[in-house]
């Protein structure tokens, strides 16, 4: 019996081995292999999954068109469920799997570790969709990146407040008081914080802000402390979980603020839609390009939003699949440019790489800093949950209909 | 008014932290088992809640009844094959079992329903009793009964039925309850049966509160554990005021001192009685983190 257990367990390290092997000798001559790493599993899974599919679709179509040279591209999936198995999946991404280059990430402490790893070994990491500045900042050689990062969402709060908001209250901006509340992990927090210094910089009044964990089960706590703040605008930066509870809860306890400000995450779901109802109409939602927009703005949207509903059989969750895919066509871009998957080269054609606004399925251009990555000409638009429906607004250029604000 | 505000919702929220952690209390009195799945059975109990709204439209009050009958069966099967073959290991065993289990339920969610999170709507769903300026959620106020009344029913059916009887014998001394005729395999099964119970009717409760989706088990199992050690391992009652304390301080901790804070507060508190009163606050004092059922 223990003989025979021995050889059971022998032939199976055999074949497991062999399994590895194949997988080893990746990057041959017919395929070129660039890493996918998101959070595929584990809490942040909704979105992270949302955000693979615009980078497989994107991948889908160039095959389909004949990849590139004749060569197909292959994602080689990473699941990172959070920073710790990010820095893992980065790894083995290049150490066993001989990865040159990798895309991801939805999740900023997910990026932030597995381009450390990235950036350490020479390899290309090129963000789609994570929104943390510090991505960036640290001015890495192998980091690129084509979504606007959280800075660029505080401006567009900002800015809004400034452009519209004041006007529709009747208020001068400096009479304004704006509330702030976050998720207090790297994404909300470096939004909140830049917004913040954002807004004082405009002479705006930042009366209250409020950090919470975004696994939790209760918000009253804060909406209460909300609710003693009274303010004419509220900035909040959520997920999915706490942005169902902040408007419940503040139905429950009867806080109202006439401008409510979402940035992303939960408040652009269809999911939180359907979970508080009407409840929803009137938020502000500032985030990537979203679907009820200018199309004429964003050309290709059409074609995409098709191959999604072939591909999963329903509509996208969310606008974190379209920004995966209009950064996954620029990579895609760059690389039939270089022909082969070397970070250097890559880096290079991809600071040549221009695109004008308004030529792309999100609107964005395209424009990398040399210095950090960043892509500059990419921007977030404000949304409105107007009769269940979550719309552009602002700016013009892709708005479908005017910002609505109730003085009351 | 926002202090007494902070005090209802502090009591309300607690009362859903009772609620759960009332079947994890008696699996792990009883079995001594500490079930890692416990959050995963919630997370099944809201999933099959959602399931009978939206496939037959019924009420997640209505179709509570069903949810327990479903979790009770369940939790009699994972006492049967995943629990009771192992019973005999050591405890690190019986805690990867538990665990494995936890992260395979987590991830065939995943798989099988996606990570969406889905929610039922219902008509008095956002309705609140206002008193004054203070307003008690309704939904939030029917858990908060009925974790009452399970405390008071569950102490009742331990102390004063035969079953029950047996049920706390097989807590106290597991081999003198064999001795004296009780079927200990049975009683296990029963014990695990009805934690898993209480465990449906706290997801059929939490429904018209909280969306469901695949990991929502982890946000509320780290508390419903610190909840049963707070109480006392085994104290029916202190695992209801455990964690109506730990919902007081969770809000009044996130008013008074800063709400990113309120996790951190709570677990101090956790470590503060791991060190000075390990058996609990309720319990009956030295050695009763080992025994009993009360």
């Amino acid at each position: 019996m223990k003989k025979f257990l021995m050889f059971l367990m022998a032939a199976m390290l055999i074949v497991l081995t062999a399994c590895g092997g194949k997988e080893a000798g990746g990057g041959d001559s017919d395929t070129l292999e660039i890493g996918a790493l998101f959070p595929l599993s584990g809490d942040l899974a909704l979105l992270g999954e949302e955000s693979f599919r615009g980078a497989e679709l994107a991948v889908e179509e160039i095959n389909k068109n004949g990849g590139i040279d004749g060569k197909k591209v292959k994602l080689v999936k990473g699941d990172a469920t959070d920073a710790d198995a990010a820095q893992a999946e980065a790894n083995r991404l290049v150490n066993q799997e001989n990865i040159k280059a990798i895309v991801g990430s939805f999740s900023s402490s997910i990026s932030f570790a597995a381009s450390e790893v990235a950036e350490r070994n020479s390899v290309l990491y090129w963000e789609l969709g994570a929104v943390s500045d510090s991505i960036t900042d640290r001015k890495y050689k192998y980091v690129l990146r084509t979504n606007p990062p959280a800075s660029y969402f505080s401006k567009v709060h900002v800015d809004f407040i400034n452009d519209v908001v004041a006007e529709k209250l009747g208020k001068n901006v400096k009479d304004i008081k704006v509330a702030i509340t976050h998720e207090d992990s790297s994404y909300g927090t470096t939004i909140a914080e830049e917004a913040k210094k954002l807004a004082e910089k405009e002479g705006i009044n930042v009366v209250s802000v409020q950090g919470y964990s975004a696994g939790t089960n209760d918000l009253s706590s804060v909406v209460l402390n909300l609710k003693k703040a009274a303010p004419d605008v509220l900035i909040a930066v959520s997920y999915m979980n706490d942005a169902i509870l902040l408007t419940r809860q503040s139905a429950e306890l009867g806080f109202k603020v006439p401008v409510f400000l979402g940035s992303g995450g939960g408040h652009t779901m269809a999911d939180f839609q359907e979970a508080v109802g009407d409840k929803a109409d009137g938020i502000f939602d500032v985030d990537f390009p979203q679907y009820s927009i200018n199309r004429e703005f964003t050309p290709g949207m059409d074609e995409f939003l098709k191959m999604y509903k072939d591909k999963y059989s329903k509509d996208p969750r969310s606008g974190h699949s379209l920004s995966n895919y209009m950064g996954m066509k620029v990579v895609l871009d760059v690389l039939a440019e270089v022909g082969e998957v070397d970070p250097d080269k890559l880096k290079d054609a991809a600071l040549k790489y221009k695109a004008e606004a308004g030529k792309t399925s999100t609107g964005w251009g395209v424009e990398f800093n040399p210095e950090n990555g960043q892509n500059t000409k990419s921007e977030p638009y404000v949304h409105q949950w107007i009769n269940g429906e979550l719309i552009t607004v602002w700016p013009k250029k892709v708005s479908l209909e005017e910002p609505q604000i109730s003085n009351k | 008014m926002t202090l007494l505000q902070t005090l209802i919702s502090g009591l309300l929220l607690g009362g859903i932290y009772s609620l759960i952690s009332m079947g994890l209390n008696l699996i792990l009195g009883v079995v001594r088992i500490i079930n890692f799945a416990h959050g995963e059975l919630l997370m099944i109990a809201m999933y099959i809640s959602f399931l009978f709204y939206s496939t037959m439209g019924l009420d997640p009050y209505v179709s509570a009844i069903l949810v327990i009958a479903c979790l009770f069966l369940l939790g009699i099967i994972t006492q049967r094959f995943l629990i009771q073959p192992i019973l005999d290991t050591p405890a690190s065993t019986k805690i990867f079992a538990t665990l494995g289990l936890s992260i395979a339920l987590q991830n065939l969610a995943l798989m099988t329903l996606s990570a969406d999170h889905f929610s039922v709507r219902t008509s008095y769903q956002s309705d609140v009793i206002n008193i004054g300026e203070l307003a008690i959620s309704i939904p939030r106020l029917i858990a908060f009964i009925v974790a009452i009344s399970v405390a008071v029913l569950l102490y009742l059916f331990l102390k004063k039925t035969m079953t029950g009887k047996a049920i706390r014998a097989v807590a106290m001394q597991r081999q003198a309850a064999y001795l004296m005729g009780v079927n200990v395999k049975k009683i296990y099964l029963l014990a695990f049966g009805i934690g898993s119970a209480l465990v449906g009717l706290a997801g059929a409760m939490l429904m018209p509160i909280y969306s469901v989706y695949p990991t929502l088990g982890t946000t509320f199992v780290l508390i419903a554990f610190v909840v049963v050690v707070l109480g006392g391992m085994g104290s029916m009652f202190g695992a209801f005021f455990g964690g109506l304390i730990i919902g007081l301080v969770e809000a009044l901790s996130g008013v008074l001192l800063d709400t990113g804070l309120k996790e951190a507060v709570y677990f101090a508190i956790f470590i503060l009685v791991l060190l000075f009163r390990p058996s609990g606050i309720f319990s009956l004092g030295k050695g009763a983190e080992e025994v009993g059922l009360k």
